[in-house]
């Protein structure tokens, strides 16, 4: 077998069932479009709805499908400095040009042939007008540029992720800035076709660098960092307990990512306060930067640290941790600790930076107005309160992220993990058209009138899921029931105090108080919380 | 007769369809090395995890001090020290950060202890456990495994990784210490002269069945042939159909 002939057995191999349900999809759509053409079957396709259920949702869904096989992202690290190019793949007899360009070949041509068969296939609605060519160049080359950039070493844990989205956010803001001032076709190929031969020259380059070993490192320039650590956890002595010696291991292996990804941002953010017409940033500034922590909190959660890249399941408990003499419960908490202090240290640094940036630039007065005018409108009371609500808003949502996602990460299956976050990465893609279809449609008085039942199904499930997840804790004996009476009755007063506020806040006739209640009880992690020790106890005794 | 240290009843566990372990009966009492011999993918390791609670048992139980691991971790753990087979230690952690957070688990640590071996087994304090050759990995973990003086040592493959002389070194001596002291010890191994060297008993396993377990000389003795007294690789290859470096590649 030829080298291009092996890895595309590879691929094809690797990935059989997904090919063998897309062509069952393509084939559905050309059926169905046979059945209109040739027997003028009255098809109603032409609802929004009912088109992006037909043709969108596995349009995106194998896009992204696509973007994860192709990059070899399904067996690589992303947070990681190393390429995510498989190293086994280095050893070949094969140049590094073929190493690059077969896969960036069959990955660009997959995407053209996915969208070519969809455009062909599917049931458009009439009155849309849809391009045939340049879409396909779009997907080819996003693929591309994805291909390049995660396969290229970085100098910095994480840094892989920021690049890569921002790159391809670049170049999809350029089509759609392309489409909204109706470029014509011609003008769109300019535009999209030379990004697959430079893409190609950027990832041959990655492949190169990383076949020779070649990783640039910066990470001595955040080298007193550790060494600050480093004095203070010597002049520490020994730990006071095993809890928290088990703090402090989960605090250095994943609690300094978050406070360490906001001091890397907030420099960037704050010295837009600099430029020259900042009076009128400054709102936006601040909007940005409050969302940055628990933005950032996301990616920090959805990176589970691998703890080992020798391991077998390097997502698993390893067993140097699983045989630490703690229970299942006293795991979790060193990790609660953990989100806790990370999430604080992250806050720290946002109330310390914009009181200074805002002093120094000299935009501080820009808010004095608005704050005044609040006072008159709501009171100086509730204006404070708003405020602190906002704030404590904030990082309680930073906290949250840090958290609500903790089970998935500890059940240690990577196909788990993988799954779930190629759902949220698919729903991801759907919240904007779903958003815009209820905007267009005006449907968000409807949607306004179904919010208590929405609310109240949600919460429904909450309730259902974790009592079933408490019954289990009790039974298995993973955590004390006083643990578990503690966790309830601090989780009620929690509600009932956000609960008090927004009554107090938002009690008008526009919100009643029960979908206020409802808010408090959804605005609360429980079910998901409670199920990171069943999560952990099922990864820690297989 | 006290209680035995490790009691396993009718393992059983299967991965896929696939039993790695099949009716598995064990029982150890205190006081000696235990060698755990077999072909890679024999059960091994599937049989040595499930010692500290690493892998649930399907069917059967498996008894630590007379207690349930999975049911009882903090006891259990508190009382063995393990080594892995796989080099799993936190690659950034220091060695002198090693020992102290090792150190917060255990009651009995023993600083001293833990500080000859760091001095006999030449590990730098300040050295990262990522930029340790394989050998020095294997060195950080049996110190960390052995500096609490456990009860029960876990050996999972202790070999892997270290040069021969090396290997025999420490390996005989601080196995030989621990046995002295009373406390037992269980490790695997397919190198059979190693094993013969420090064990006192011998659990052969083959494709997730006990095919040969007793004391060494026991089993040396009822395997005698023409009078003489076999090596183990010798029974092994008669119990097990082929060398134990042959079976190991398998």
């Amino acid at each position: 077998m030829r080298p291009a002939a092996a890895i595309a057995w590879e691929f094809r191999q690797r990935h059989r069932w997904g090919l063998i349900a897309l062509v069952g999809y393509l084939l559905i759509l050309a059926v169905l479009k046979l059945l209109v053409v040739a027997r003028a079957v009255p098809l109603h396709l032409n609802s929004p709805e009912s088109f992006a259920f037909v043709v969108l949702v596995p349009l995106t869904a194998t896009f992204t499908y696509f973007l994860a096989v192709f990059t070899f992202g399904l067996e690589g690290d992303l947070a990681a400095r190393q390429s995510m190019y498989p190293a086994r793949m280095f050893t070949r007899p094969v140049t590094t040009a073929a190493l690059a360009g077969l896969p960036m070949l069959y990955g660009t041509a997959a995407m053209m042939i996915l969208w070519l068969a969809t455009r062909l296939f599917a049931l458009w609605p009439w009155a849309v007008e849809v391009p045939i060519i340049w879409p396909a160049f779009l997907a080819a080359s996003l693929l591309a540029w994805t291909q390049a950039l995660t396969w290229m070493p970085y100098p910095l844990p994480g840094l892989r992720i920021i690049i890569v989205v921002l790159w391809l956010w670049i170049i999809d803001a350029i089509a759609l800035l392309a489409l909204h001032f109706q470029a014509h076709e011609s003008l769109m190929l300019l535009i999209l076709v030379p990004q697959l031969p430079l893409a190609y020259l950027a990832a041959r380059f990655a492949v190169a660098r990383a076949r020779r070993g070649d990783v640039p490192d910066w990470r001595g320039a955040f080298a007193w960092l550790p060494r600050i650590t480093r004095i203070q956890s010597r002049r520490r002595g020994h730990f006071r307990s095993h809890g928290s010696a088990q703090a402090w291991f989960e605090w250095r292996r994943n609690g300094r990512s978050l406070p360490a990804w906001v001091a890397i941002l907030l420099p960037f953010e704050l010295a837009l306060l600099w430029a020259a017409d900042a009076t009128a940033l400054v709102f936006e500034v601040l909007l940005i930067v409050l969302l940055t922590p628990p933005f950032m909190a996301t990616f920090a959660a959805a990176m589970p640290s691998r703890s080992s890249p020798n391991a077998s399941d390097s997502l698993g408990v390893t067993p140097f941790i699983a045989t630490r003499p703690l229970t299942t419960g006293e795991l979790i908490s060193a990790k609660l600790k953990m989100t806790a202090w990370s999430t604080i240290a992250a806050w720290v640094l946002v109330l310390v930076a914009v009181p200074l940036a805002l002093e120094l630039s000299g935009t501080s007065a820009v808010l004095l107005e608005p704050w005044r005018r609040l006072n008159e409108v709501v009171g100086t009371p509730r204006a404070v309160v708003a405020l602190l609500l906002i704030l404590s808003g904030c990082i309680a949502a930073t906290w949250k992220q840090l958290v609500q996602s903790l089970y998935i990460g500890l059940t240690g299956r990577e196909s788990l993990i993988k799954g779930i976050a190629f759902l949220a990465l698919v729903f991801l893609f759907f919240v904007g058209p779903i958003a815009e279809w209820v905007i267009d449609n005006r449907h968000l008085g409807e949607l306004w009138s179904a919010l208590p039942l929405i609310f109240a199904v949600l919460v429904g499930f909450k309730m259902i899921a974790a009592t079933w997840i408490v019954v289990r804790l009790y039974r298995s004996r993973l955590v004390s029931d006083r643990t578990l009476v503690t966790g309830a009755a601090f989780w009620c007063v929690a509600v009932l105090a956000l609960y008090g506020v927004l009554v107090w806040l938002l009690g008008t006739p526009h919100f009643p108080h029960y979908l206020l209640m409802l808010l408090a009880i959804l605005a609360f992690p429980l079910a998901r919380l409670s199920a990171a020790p069943l999560a952990l106890a099922w990864n820690r005794h297989r | 007769m006290s209680e035995p240290v490790i009691d396993v009843s009718g393992l059983t566990r299967r991965f896929g369809a696939k039993p790695a372990l099949d009716s598995v009966s064990l029982s150890m009492p205190r006081g000696a090395v235990y060698g755990l011999v077999g072909a890679n993918g024999a059960g091994k390791t599937t049989l040595i995890k499930h010692i500290p609670g690493l892998l649930r048992a399907q069917s059967g139980s498996v008894r630590v001090f007379g207690l349930d691991p999975v049911a009882d971790p903090v006891t259990v753990l508190s009382r063995i020290g393990y080594l892995s087979e796989e080099n799993d230690l936190p690659r950034w952690m220091r060695v002198d950060e090693l020992i102290r957070y090792t150190r917060a688990f255990y009651p009995g640590w023993d600083d001293a202890y833990a500080e000859e071996l760091r001095l006999a087994f030449a590990l730098d304090s300040d050295a990262k456990v990522k930029n340790l050759s394989k050998g020095q990995k294997a060195r950080a973990g049996l110190l960390t495994a052995l500096a609490h003086r456990p009860e029960l040592l876990v050996l999972d493959e202790p070999s892997s990784g270290l040069d021969p002389i090396v290997r025999r070194d420490i390996l005989g001596a601080v196995i030989r210490t621990i046995a002295d002291e009373g406390r037992t010890v269980i490790f695997s191994s397919h190198l059979l002269e190693e094993v013969e060297q420090v064990a006192d008993h011998v659990t052969m396993i083959n494709e997730g069945r006990i095919v040969l377990s007793g004391s060494l000389d026991a089993i040396r003795e009822s395997n005698r042939v023409d009078g003489r007294s076999p090596s183990l690789n010798e029974i092994f290859v008669a119990r097990v159909g082929m060398p134990a470096a042959a079976a190991a590649k398998v």
